[in-house]
């Protein structure tokens, strides 16, 4: 299946089943229970036409295709604003590993339900202690007969309250074993010992939550990759986040600029969307070479932190501008449009935290791309 | 499609050239090369590669000439000139395209007969005429201008006197007036100057962006060796960041420039890729210069001569402060958001 020809598919599929129409009205967009709600159904919908199965491979359900078709479906919906990005990113950050890492009958069996929008996956990463400095992790998991208990709370857990599964980093070495005695694990959320609590967050929604993990048995066969193996999990899947995520990032910003352009019409504004815009095209120049790369099998290593920076930045560029054209509109509006934008706008101030933020990612470049020496 | 180490072999021979040479004798030595055959069979890898190398370098061409004289072709031959750019040896026969000056939209205006130019020649060709866009009732008209003469001209030192601007300034009343001859009005004479504009908006783009990897690598190499409190100072991150900020900044000018040959709207591309290399340019200078600290402040380091050769060309054909603004104008007259190219 080639690109253009599945873009020509999901398009027409999208015109045939209410174009515009699907797309989550703004009155809805502040429920993550709406959010989540509607991707479901969509989900569904683009599973049962095949849709959403091109670009996963045949033993996880999917019918064959390199991750470039998971891009271009995920551009045609998010620069629709059919589905949201921050949902939508679930399935690519976390399936890819435990595609690469989990045990065959645990893909087999539970990758089809995530497809078909049956179950929300969420990433038990950060800890109270541990944000940029990963490595620090405190949360444990201990033997037990074939089996790990584990222990410990994690924070920023995106979507924690609706998932059922949880892919968890959590240390199975020494306490000071650093990035090398940790293990990753694809946990049930609904076992007992694991609570959710949701964090309100700027944007006000309820996206992410406090996650505490108290005595929870886990089987042996919920180990991705080896004992200690867990870095190596953690940094495939951050490398993996750079590829379609950020691709279908961008369609969104696009939207969202798109709908501020009427608005240009003085030369203070016009140089507010041009400015924005022109980041954004160099985020989809740049980013275009590097889904070619991953559609040729080869991951992303440090240079894809220059894609991050540079889609970070440009989200804050575009909702910057929303800010400026919408005249006031986005610290008065009390329409839903008005707390649309609001959302959209908070969200954007956390675009150089999440996924590793951009000192870390200057660090990546300046240290791996430009040989620069490490501190003291 | 070349193949990758043909284009290699080709990027290290036009590398060597302009670092090699400059001015007048770099443009014998491009012509040796033949670099106008490959500009017209390879129109991408020849340009990005040598306008990067020439960035690089600090060096220029009359090479940006051929580029900028390439959608004239047949213009050039309508208005009676036999040799068309890429004709070795016939220098005064073929036409130098004359540029809008800093900040103008076209190179001047056509009224009751009587010009008035002011316009830029870059590339120091010594051409007996010119072709000129300029204003003309409203629309746009190439006009072939007769070399106006010494009154007319004058090499521009400035901010970069290495560069040898030559600066056109033509009022009615001066001596090339009559002579002159509109050879292209209308529609077409509008798709031209956006195919000029784009050519020579791609190919300054590379030379900005050339100009700012140097910048960045000389500072990176100082960040390394220059030790301050027992450390490299490249090892502060607050020294570290700012280079990686450039970095950042010219791979996404980069991007723009090779992707600016697959977009649908060429025009449209050419500006986002030039405004893209004068940003990259703009904050590379700024940080670079601050990393480079004393040093980098004298005669001495080559440092200044990069900034100066980005500083002036940026200004060519619209300045990254200049064309976000006409982007802008842009979307807000089509009332969209534009791909421009497909994954």
């Amino acid at each position: 299946m080639q690109t253009a020809e599945f873009r020509a598919a999901v398009v027409s599929w999208i015109d045939d089943h209410g174009g515009q129409e699907l797309a989550l009205s703004p009155d809805r967009s502040g429920s993550i229970d709406a959010v989540l709600g509607h991707q479901r159904r969509i989900q569904r919908m683009l599973f049962d036409a095949g849709l959403m199965r091109w670009g996963w491979p045949e033993r996880a359900g999917g019918l064959g295709g390199t991750p470039a078709l998971r891009a271009v479906l995920g551009e045609e919906l998010t620069g629709r604003a059919i589905v949201h990005t921050a949902p939508w990113s679930m399935h690519e950050v976390l399936g890819p590993a435990v595609l690469e890492f989990g045990p065959p009958d645990l893909v087999a069996d539970a990758f089809p339900r995530l497809l078909r929008g049956e179950e929300i996956w969420c990433q038990g990463f950060s800890e109270p202690d541990a944000g940029s400095d990963l490595g620090s992790l405190r949360t444990t998991a201990t033997r037990d007969g074939d089996g790990w208990v584990i222990n410990g709370e994690k924070l920023w857990t995106s979507f924690a309250h609706h998932a059922s599964r949880c892919v968890v980093l959590a240390r199975t070495g020494e306490p000071r074993s650093g990035s090398r005695g940790v293990s990753a694990f694809l946990v049930d959320m609904d076992t007992p010992g694991i609570t959710a609590s949701p964090l309100r967050t700027m944007a006000d929604v309820d996206e992410f939550c406090s996650t505490s993990f108290l005595n929870v048995a886990v089987p042996a066969n919920r180990l991705l990759g080896s004992p200690g193996g867990g870095w190596q999990v953690a940094q495939y899947i951050l490398s993996c986040e750079r590829g379609p995520i950020f691709w279908q990032r961008g369609a969104w910003l696009g939207h969202h600029l798109a709908k501020l352009v009427p608005a240009a019409r003085d030369a203070r504004s016009q140089a507010l969307v041009g400015d924005a815009f022109q980041q954004l095209w160099a985020f989809r120049a740049r980013s275009m070479a590097t889904q070619r790369q991953i559609a040729q099998g080869n991951l992303p290593g440090p240079e894809a932190s220059v894609d991050k920076i540079m889609i970070a930045a440009t989200d804050q560029a575009v909702f910057d501008a929303a800010r400026e054209l919408l005249d006031g509109g986005l610290e008065t509006d009390d329409s839903p449009a008005g707390a649309a934008w609001r959302r959209e706008w908070a969200y954007s101030r956390a675009a150089t935290i999440y996924g590793g933020t951009s000192e870390i990612q200057k660090d990546i470049v300046s240290l791996r791309l430009l040989g620069l020496p490490r501190g003291a | 499609m070349m193949a990758a180490d043909e284009r290699a072999l080709l990027a290290e021979t036009l590398d060597q050239l302009a670092r090699e040479h400059d001015g007048a004798e770099l443009t014998k030595a491009l012509e040796h090369f033949g670099f106008a055959d490959l500009l017209a069979g390879s129109p991408r890898v020849a340009v990005a590669e040598l306008f990067t190398a020439m960035g690089r370098a600090g060096s220029m061409s009359a090479a940006i000439q051929d580029v900028l004289g390439q959608p004239l072709g047949d213009l050039a031959g309508q208005a009676g000139l036999a040799d068309l750019p890429g004709r070795a040896g016939h220098d005064a026969a073929r036409p130098a395209v004359l540029l809008p000056a800093m900040g103008q939209p076209l190179a001047g205006i056509v009224q009751d007969g009587g010009l008035t130019m002011r316009g830029l020649l870059l590339g120091q060709r010594q051409a007996d005429v010119m072709l000129a866009p300029l204003s003309s009732g409203g629309e746009i008209a190439w006009v072939r201008v007769p070399d106006p003469g010494p009154q007319a001209r004058r090499l521009v030192a400035g901010l970069d006197p290495a560069l040898a601007l030559t600066e056109i300034t033509l009022t009615p009343g001066m001596a090339a007036g009559p002579a002159a001859e509109v050879v292209l009005a209308g529609k077409e004479a509008e798709r031209r100057w956006q195919a000029v504009a784009a050519a020579g908006r791609r190919a300054l783009g590379y030379q900005i962006v050339g100009a700012a990897s140097q910048m960045i690598e000389l500072a990176v190499s100082h960040a390394r060796e220059r030790v301050q409190f027992g450390r490299p100072v490249g090892s502060f991150q607050a020294v570290r960041h700012r280079l990686a900020d450039s970095f950042v900044a010219r791979e996404g000018a980069a991007a723009a420039l090779d992707l600016a040959w697959d977009a649908d709207d060429e025009r449209l591309a050419g500006m986002l890729a030039k405004s893209l290399a004068g940003r990259a340019a703009r904050i590379a200078a700024t940080q670079c210069q601050q990393v480079l600290a004393g040093v980098g402040f004298t005669a001495e380091h080559p440092f200044h001569r990069y900034l100066a050769r980005a500083m002036v060309l940026d200004r060519v054909l619209g300045s990254a402060a200049e064309l976000p603004t006409e982007i802008g104008a842009e979307l807000a007259a089509a009332g969209a958001i534009p791909r421009l190219a497909e994954l």
